[in-house]
């Protein structure tokens, strides 16, 4: 099966992505709190990817879906729905004037995400390897 | 022993002289030499000789002593059994008990009657205890320099340490709280002896500036969360001055002594080390150089004495900072007045009242210097530019109607000189309102005003006061009246209180950013979202004042507005500030709460600090404390309304505890109650009403019941009593006002912009404000002793306040309710004619109207001192408030009686708020159920 070799290798790439963009959360968190950066400086950074960030997960969960890969598609959707929760409420934007506040939180849901993303990645590269060698039978 | 050379005065040496084995002193300077030790210049007694033991590094007289013992208040405190200056009367042995020669004390005036009743026994240091008045010390003053040895020693003894505080236990339950000792001062400050190097007992800030919720910090926090005590701070560093309080020293040095490595400022907590050539930081340990020129007075060019520098002896001073502290030269005052010309703002007269009060005040701006700016700009549906060139008295209207794109409509003249354009503003301003009388348009376009005021003055920052009289409905900001009273008292409640639209969030950071403050005063009669107009001012440190219906047909509601208009428009502003809060090792400033932004996780940033505006901070305890006090200092680099950049410093010491008694023993109640009002407004917005009031009520229980599982003998099994400090014993009280109030209570009745407003004061109020604002004042005016209402040596005598309950409403009476914003006069059913008579010149009770009133003033002496008492009430506090006057009648408009009765806290309120001894009850059934489970 050709498609899911490929489907599975475009997850792995955008699982990694995805890794990569939490990293970078964490680390401007941590920068936040050592007083490298200023709570509007990072919100501005960090908000124009929260966005091309959900959009991006919500795109892999509709390949899985489409395609019909229904295991992935699980893993995926309670990440989709809470980040729909999320823009339905409107706080899905880092707000300079809470930041502080809000730091601990921020800085949790990002490794619980990292983690997730981490998973999700090998799950996909295991699932790349098995498609290429049922294709390669 | 002591090496001697470690207090000498500068410039001295000490030698050792080995033939007559003993130190010669040596004057590098002078080259003189003498054997005995030489005087600390200035010192006011001979300096103590050098004494065994390790505790002469700093100079210590009698006064340092005592004050060591009593801390910054003997005076309204019980006076603390053993006092130091009894003994000293005895005479040469230093521990005589001088029972004998002083009567017991008795503690003036009303504070703490019971407070004695610990009596001999607490004071075990010293193996004595003698009852003393706190006054010995001052009856002795002739003798300190006698003294000053025999104290000097005194505090060497080992375990001669810091006063135990005595906890005084009290049963909630059927206590009498008497109002007064409400306001009084919090458990005195226990410092150790040499913890500081002044005398003064201005060496700790004012409790006014600075304040923490315990006077005794917990050494670990394991401990803290035993006590379930708030731990936090309120600051209120730029406080008005009134009549008699002490003004602010000022350091002109060119170079200000920091901590190298904590950036601490030099205070009166350091400690002098290497013969007082550096100096050991108080918060870190670390030792730093003292600056050259520290022993110099520079106004005279003299050596000055370093024992009397301002920043030594005192906990609030302010250091002239010199060019280092600078980001540009400092800035002058910019005044944009944003003033809604639409119809509704002219027609309730607010656009008339506005402009003749900016006239009137056009004195009283800070304008030292002369270069004060102001500019008007109007805005209904469109943006109305006034352009004033200087020197002429004509203005022109630039009428710009791109709500979309906002322009500048001229580079110059907008933005004009106060001393330059005056006449020119003058008449702009005398015209101003006849210009818009006969306006038609309906609509506001506050949004895109506001953005061009920003462009104004955006590279010199400054203060937006706007002046609106209707919910904005245009261009970017504009907001729908999304108010549904269905809401009201359900969960989603406060997505009412929050912002509706994005824009006045981002709008406020770029100001904080540009350092322009906004400040916002709300006419509508209808709903005009305070909740998101408030956020301006929340994030750029301005104010948020709320006249709801206002009119100026009635003059009520004029004087109210143009008196509060005009005392923000006199006040002294500090613009371009940051606050700092610095503590010693192991605290650590967990949360913020008042009107600024955060920028970074212990930076404040305010484009302007507003008189009296109050913060708390909360604090942590990231490791345990091993010093034996405290220190946490906040600074304020601003630049004053004349042009100058100063450090505002502020500077307080506590002592540290391992024990819970001595928690409870120094908790402030007012304190904690300010903290906890706002971390209920906090939590009230960010999740849910019930949540605040729920987080509050478990607060007091986990408080009460821990109090009694580790302070009373009951333990775990139920009791009958509900026990609490004696200097906590307001505090279910103040929690139950905080329950009952506009701002928090459960309630399907109250429009969400006056909760909104109720909770910007809240979380703004300093402590002396927000007391009565949480539990109202109230007094009895018909039975007032003779002397109430007269000029007494403190001004106006008050009559004395009453407790909150309708219990104490008598028919025939007349009583006044206050609670800083607003005053009810009430006028029992059965008042008798020449009452009505003599203070509302009526012929009877009927006559009477219930509302908004002056009173006229007449030629009685009742209706005079019934005048001075509510006059009174309104200069009393610090703050530009102006409460308005109502009269409620007790057969009147059930509104506003129901509302001057929702005042009074102790009685079981509308739609189901319990009552005082209800509160308890309910307290008291949690507190023992729970120490079951």
């Amino acid at each position: 099966m050709l498609g899911s070799g490929w489907l599975f290798l475009f997850g792995v790439l955008a699982a990694a992505g995805l890794l990569f963009t939490m990293v970078f959360f964490i680390i401007m968190f941590s920068d936040l709190e050592c007083d490298y950066i200023n709570p509007i400086d990072l919100c501005n950074k960090l908000n124009t990817f929260v966005l091309p960030e959900m959009g991006f997960h919500a795109f892999l969960t509709l390949c899985f879906l489409l395609s019909g890969q229904w295991t992935a598609l699980f893993l995926n959707l309670p990440l989709v729905a809470f980040n729909v929760q999320k823009i339905m409420n409107k706080n899905h934007m880092y707000d300079a004037t809470e930041i502080f506040r809000t730091l601990g939180g921020h800085k949790k849901e990002c490794f619980i995400k990292l983690g997730f993303y981490l998973v999700s990645f090998f799950y996909y590269l295991y699932r790349m390897i098995v498609a290429l060698i049922s294709e390669s039978e | 022993m002591e090496d001697p050379s470690q207090q000498l005065p500068p410039g001295w040496i000490a030698q050792w002289d080995e033939t007559h084995q003993r130190h010669l002193f040596i004057d590098q300077n002078t080259g003189q030499s003498q054997w005995e030790p030489p005087a600390l210049p200035g010192a006011g007694a001979p300096a103590p000789g050098p004494a065994a033991g390790g505790h002469t590094k700093r100079r210590q007289y009698a006064a340092g002593q005592t004050q060591a013992y009593y801390g910054e208040s003997g005076v309204v405190h019980p006076p603390a059994p053993g006092d130091m200056a009894g003994n000293a009367v005895g005479g040469s042995s230093f521990f005589t008990p001088a029972g004998g020669d002083q009567p017991p004390a008795q503690p003036s005036g009303f504070y703490n009657p019971t407070a004695m009743g610990q009596g001999p026994g607490v004071f075990s240091a010293g193996g004595f205890v003698a009852p003393a008045q706190p006054s010995a010390y001052q009856q002795q003053q002739p003798q300190v320099g006698a003294l000053t040895d025999q104290f000097s020693q005194m505090g060497l003894q080992p375990g001669y340490g810091q006063k135990q505080f005595a906890l005084h236990t009290v049963n909630l339950v059927g206590a009498f709280l008497d109002p007064r000792e409400l306001v009084g001062p919090p458990p005195e400050i226990r410092l150790p002896p040499g913890a500081c190097v002044s005398q003064e007992v201005t060496a700790n800030a004012d409790y006014t500036y600075q304040r923490c919720t315990m006077n005794a910090i917990p050494t670990t926090n394991s401990l803290l969360g035993k006590a379930k005590l708030p731990f936090g701070l309120i600051l209120t560093p730029h406080r008005s001055l009134k009549e008699g309080d002490a003004a602010v020293q000022v350091v002109t040095d060119q170079v200000i002594a920091r901590c190298r490595r904590c950036r601490t400022y030099i205070n009166p907590y350091v400690t002098f080390i290497d013969g007082g050539a550096r100096w050991k930081c108080c918060m870190c340990n670390v030792s730093n150089e003292v600056p050259q020129m520290f022993d110099w007075d520079q106004a005279t060019n003299t050596p000055g004495d370093r024992w009397k520098r301002a920043e030594l002896n005192h906990g609030v001073v302010d250091f002239v900072a010199p060019t280092e502290y600078m980001v540009r030269p400092p800035q002058a005052p910019v005044y944009v007045f944003l003033l809604d010309v639409s119809q509704h703002g002219v027609a309730s007269g607010m656009l008339a009242t506005a402009t003749r009060t900016i006239l009137e005040s056009l004195d009283r701006l800070p304008n030292t210097d002369n270069r004060t700016k102001v500019a008007i700009i109007g805005f209904d549906t469109a943006l109305h530019f006034f352009c004033v060139p200087s020197g002429s008295t004509e203005s022109t209207l630039l009428v710009v109607s791109d709500l979309d794109d906002v322009f500048l409509p001229k580079p110059t003249d907008l933005l004009i000189n106060l001393t330059e354009a005056r006449a020119g503003l003058e008449t702009l301003l005398g015209r101003l309102s006849d210009m818009f009388v006969d306006t038609h348009s309906v609509g506001s376009a506050l949004g895109p005003a506001l953005q061009a005021g920003f462009k104004l003055i955006s590279s010199l920052g400054g203060k937006l006061i706007v002046c609106t009289s209707t919910l904005p409905t245009l261009g970017t900001g504009a907001l729908k009246a999304r108010e549904d009273p269905k809401v009201f008292g359900t969960s989603k409640e406060s997505s009412l209180l929050q912002a509706a639209d994005a824009f006045y969030k981002t709008f406020a950071i770029e100001c904080s950013r540009s350092q322009v403050s906004v400040d916002m005063f709300l006419f509508s009669a209808q709903y005009q979202d305070v909740a998101t107009l408030s956020c301006l001012p929340h994030y750029t440190a301005g104010n948020t004042f709320f006249y709801p219906a206002f009119n100026a047909a009635r003059s009520e509601d004029a004087i109210k507005f143009a008196h509060e208009f005009g005392e923000i428009l006199a006040s002294p502003i500090c613009l371009e500030a940051v606050i700092r809060v610095r503590a010693s090792r192991g605290l650590r400033m967990s949360s913020f709460h008042g009107n600024f932004f955060v920028r970074s996780t212990d930076l404040l940033s305010l484009p302007a600090v507003p008189l009296d505006q109050s913060y708390a901070i909360e604090v942590q305890i990231e490791e345990n404390i091993t010093s034996p006090f405290v220190v946490f200092q906040t600074a304020v680099l601003h630049t004053t309304s004349d042009g100058e950049r100063r450090i505002r410093v502020v500077t307080s010491a506590y002592p540290t505890t391992s024990n819970i008694s001595e928690v409870y023993a120094s908790a402030d109640q007012v304190a904690i109650a300010t903290l906890l009002a706002n971390k209920a407004v906090e939590r009230s917005i960010s999740s849910k009403l019930e949540d605040a009031r729920d987080a509050l009520s478990n607060k007091m229980v986990d408080i009460l019941t821990t109090y009694k599982n580790t302070m009373t003998s009951s333990g775990g099994g139920a009791s009958a009593a509900l026990s609490i400090a004696d200097n906590m014993k307001f505090l279910p009280l103040l929690t139950l006002g905080l329950l009952k109030h506009v701002g928090i209570r459960q309630s399907t009745q109250i429009p969400s912009d006056l909760r909104a407003y109720a909770q910007a004061l809240l979380t703004t109020l300093p402590s002396q404000l927000l007391i009565p604002y949480l539990h109202p004042t109230f007094y009895g005016l018909h039975n007032m002793p003779p002397e109430c209402g007269t000029i007494g040596e403190q001004g106006v005598i008050m009559p004395p306040p009453l407790p909150l309950t309708s219990e104490r409403l008598e028919r025939h009476g007349l009583y006044l309710i206050e609670d800083g914003q607003t005053m009810f006069l009430w006028v029992g059913r059965d008042a008798v004619p020449q009452l009505i008579m003599d203070v509302f010149e009526l012929p009877a009770y009927e006559q009477l109207r219930t509302g908004k009133a002056t009173l006229p003033l007449l030629e009685n002496v009742f209706s005079q001192r019934v005048n001075a008492v509510i006059n009174k009430t309104r200069e009393m506090r610090r703050g530009p408030y102006w409460p308005h006057l109502y009269i409620v009648k007790e057969d009147g408009e059930a509104a506003m009686r129901l509302w001057a009765l929702s005042m009074l806290v102790q009685d079981r309120g509308a739609e189901n708020l319990p009552s005082y001894p209800q509160f308890l009850t309910s307290l008291k059934e949690r507190v023992n159920g729970s120490s079951y489970t």
